[in-house]
Parts: structure tokens; C-alpha cells; sequence
């Protein structure tokens, strides 16, 4: 019988498959309906690979995600701060315009988290940027490029 | 509070699991979308409605989102009642204040909710329960 080691523990299977290694990049599906106990495993499962691949980034695709709620946010942070540790990066992608500004609007900010159209764009900054000084990449979702901080602004009370 | 508010008529969903949340958010989504309800007000309605059902599974266990159709003379809206038995919330004011969380969140939830819909109320009573009544307009 096959049996690969990623698809042993139980909780895993469905998580081990959503996570890619593409150059410096880890890149790891978040799936539509995420649960507790899967963002448990999920973490654990991204540090392991940025282990074995000796990633610089992890990409929080979230192309399959349409109601991204706090939830989600609290999920981000999470990753980003455990990841930090790591010596890796956040970048997230797959958002789209209309749940970003939402999100702004929510009151969510994620200071750390870098937000890329797609794929290709976190490619291209992977391969700019190389490694990253943990003090000088502090981007936050309300400095992107495509959301001004006037944008910001205009949704505080 | 518009004069429209409340449960009469609207349709009714048990929240007690995450798929309950999927269940509210696709019904609002599609009274909204037939509703003529911009793409990014339908983001807005679907991520306040989340917000407030996470918090009833939350810190409630349980409880019931009723929804439906109102007017303000011609512009049609989306009501929302959600309703749970919880211990309920000591300070109101508090709890609406952005990062403020008993539960390790970002305390983005109840304050967020509030700027997304435009109309909101909430009602708590400590050991009774809490009600967030709120409406989205399709102006
Ligand atoms: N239905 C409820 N019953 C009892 N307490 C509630 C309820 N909803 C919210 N609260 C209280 O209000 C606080 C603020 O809620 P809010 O949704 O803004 O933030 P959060 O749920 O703690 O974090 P986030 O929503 O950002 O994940 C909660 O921490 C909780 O103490
Ligand atoms: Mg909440």
C-alpha cells in the first residue's frame, strides 16, 4: 500500500494537497470553507514546508475564498506572525477589488501581510526582492498600490 | 432605526454551525443580487452578515438570523435580525469599539458591521441575549 507520509495524520488530508512549492515561493490554497481545526493543521503544515523547501515567501492564495470576514483576517495575522518567525514573508492573492475595499472598510489592517494581484506578480517580487529585511518590508493593506490611503481614510469614523 | 425593522415575514435560519453561516450568506447574496444590489454592496451585506453570525456561534453557541425585503418608499433594502439566548454583553459601547475582544479576535466584527450596513442597532442584555438589527440600503 502507498501511503505518503504528508497524507498519514488524519486532520491533513485535503490540507497537504493545497500546499506548492514554486521557486522561493510556498504556495498555499486557502480553502473556501476553512475551519478551526484545519487552520491548526494548515500552519503546522507551512512551517514544515518552508523547512524542507527553504521558502522565502508563503502566498495565501485566496482565489477560492469569497467571503473573507474576520475570520480570515485573524487566519492572516496568524500565519503572517508565525511565518515571520520562520524568517519567511506573507504575501496574499487571489482578493478580489471588492472584498479588499470591504475588508478596509471592515477595519481590518494587516501590518506585515503584502497583497499581490496574482500569481504572477508575487513571482516577480520574489525574484526582486530576494530575501527580506524583516524592518524594512512593513507593508500594509492600506498602503497598497491600488488602495490609496485616502481610500482609508475616507472609511475611518 | 427605519420603521420597516423586524421579523414579520422574513425568512428564518438556525445559526449553530459554520455551515449555517455559508447558508445565511448565500441567501442574503442572492435577495441581494435580485435586489439589483451593486457587486460591492454585496460584498458589504455578506461580510457584516458573517461577522454577526461568527459572534452568535462565538459567544451565543446558538441562535436565529431572520431576513428579508423592505422599502423606504421606492428603494428596496435588506433586513437583517439576529437573534441569540448568550450570556449577552456588559458594555455595548465597548464591544462596538474597534479592537476591542473578549475572544482573541481583532474586534473587527461588531464595529465593522456597523459601517458596512447603513442602518444598525444592537440590544443586549447581560444573561438574556443579544439582538443586532440592521439594514442595507440599495440606494
Ligand atoms: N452575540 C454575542 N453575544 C455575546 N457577546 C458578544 C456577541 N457578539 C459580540 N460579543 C462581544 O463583543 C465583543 C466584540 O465583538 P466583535 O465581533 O467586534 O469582535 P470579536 O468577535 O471579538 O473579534 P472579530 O470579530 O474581529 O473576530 C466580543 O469579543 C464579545 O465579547
Ligand atoms: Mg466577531
Amino acid at each position: 500500500m502507498f501511503m505518503d507520509d504528508d497524507f498519514t495524520d488524519d486532520a491533513m488530508s485535503g490540507v497537504a494537497s493545497t500546499i506548492q512549492k514554486l521557486e522561493d515561493l510556498l504556495l498555499v490554497t486557502v480553502p473556501r470553507d476553512l475551519m478551526d481545526d484545519q487552520v491548526l493543521s494548515l500552519r503546522r503544515e507551512v512551517v514544515k514546508h518552508i523547512r524542507l523547501y527553504n521558502s522565502l515567501w508563503v502566498l495565501l492564495d485566496f482565489s477560492q475564498v469569497d467571503i473573507c470576514d474576520s475570520y480570515f483576517g485573524r487566519f492572516i495575522q496568524s500565519m503572517a506572525n508565525m511565518v515571520r518567525l520562520t524568517g519567511a514573508r506573507v504575501i496574499i492573492s487571489g482578493l478580489q477589488d471588492a472584498v479588499i475595499e470591504t475588508m478596509v472598510e471592515l477595519g481590518m489592517t494587516l501590518p506585515d501581510v503584502r497583497a499581490v494581484l496574482d500569481l504572477d506578480e508575487a513571482l516577480a517580487m520574489s525574484r526582486t526582492n530576494g530575501k527580506v529585511d524583516a524592518d524594512t518590508s512593513e507593508t500594509e493593506l492600506a498602503e497598497l498600490s491600488f488602495l490609496d490611503s485616502s481610500t482609508f481614510d475616507f472609511f475611518e469614523v | 432605526m427605519h420603521k420597516s425593522v423586524g421579523i414579520e415575514g422574513a425568512t428564518r435560519i438556525l445559526v449553530k454551525r459554520d455551515a449555517d453561516i455559508v447558508l445565511v450568506c448565500q441567501r442574503a447574496r442572492s435577495l441581494a443580487a435580485d435586489l439589483k444590489f451593486s457587486g460591492n454592496d454585496q460584498v458589504a451585506l455578506v461580510i457584516a452578515i458573517s461577522e454577526i453570525a461568527r459572534n452568535i456561534i462565538l459567544y451565543a453557541g446558538e441562535g436565529e438570523i431572520f431576513i428579508k425585503t423592505v422599502f423606504d418608499g421606492d428603494t428596496p433594502g435588506i433586513c437583517i435580525v439576529a437573534r441569540d439566548q448568550g450570556a449577552g454583553i456588559s458594555d455595548v459601547s465597548l464591544a462596538l469599539q474597534d479592537g476591542y475582544s473578549t475572544g482573541g479576535g481583532l474586534g473587527v466584527g461588531l464595529p465593522g458591521a456597523r459601517r458596512l450596513m447603513d442602518e444598525f442597532e444592537i440590544d443586549s442584555k447581560v444573561g438574556q441575549g443579544t439582538t443586532v438589527a440592521m439594514i442595507k440600503w440599495n440606494r
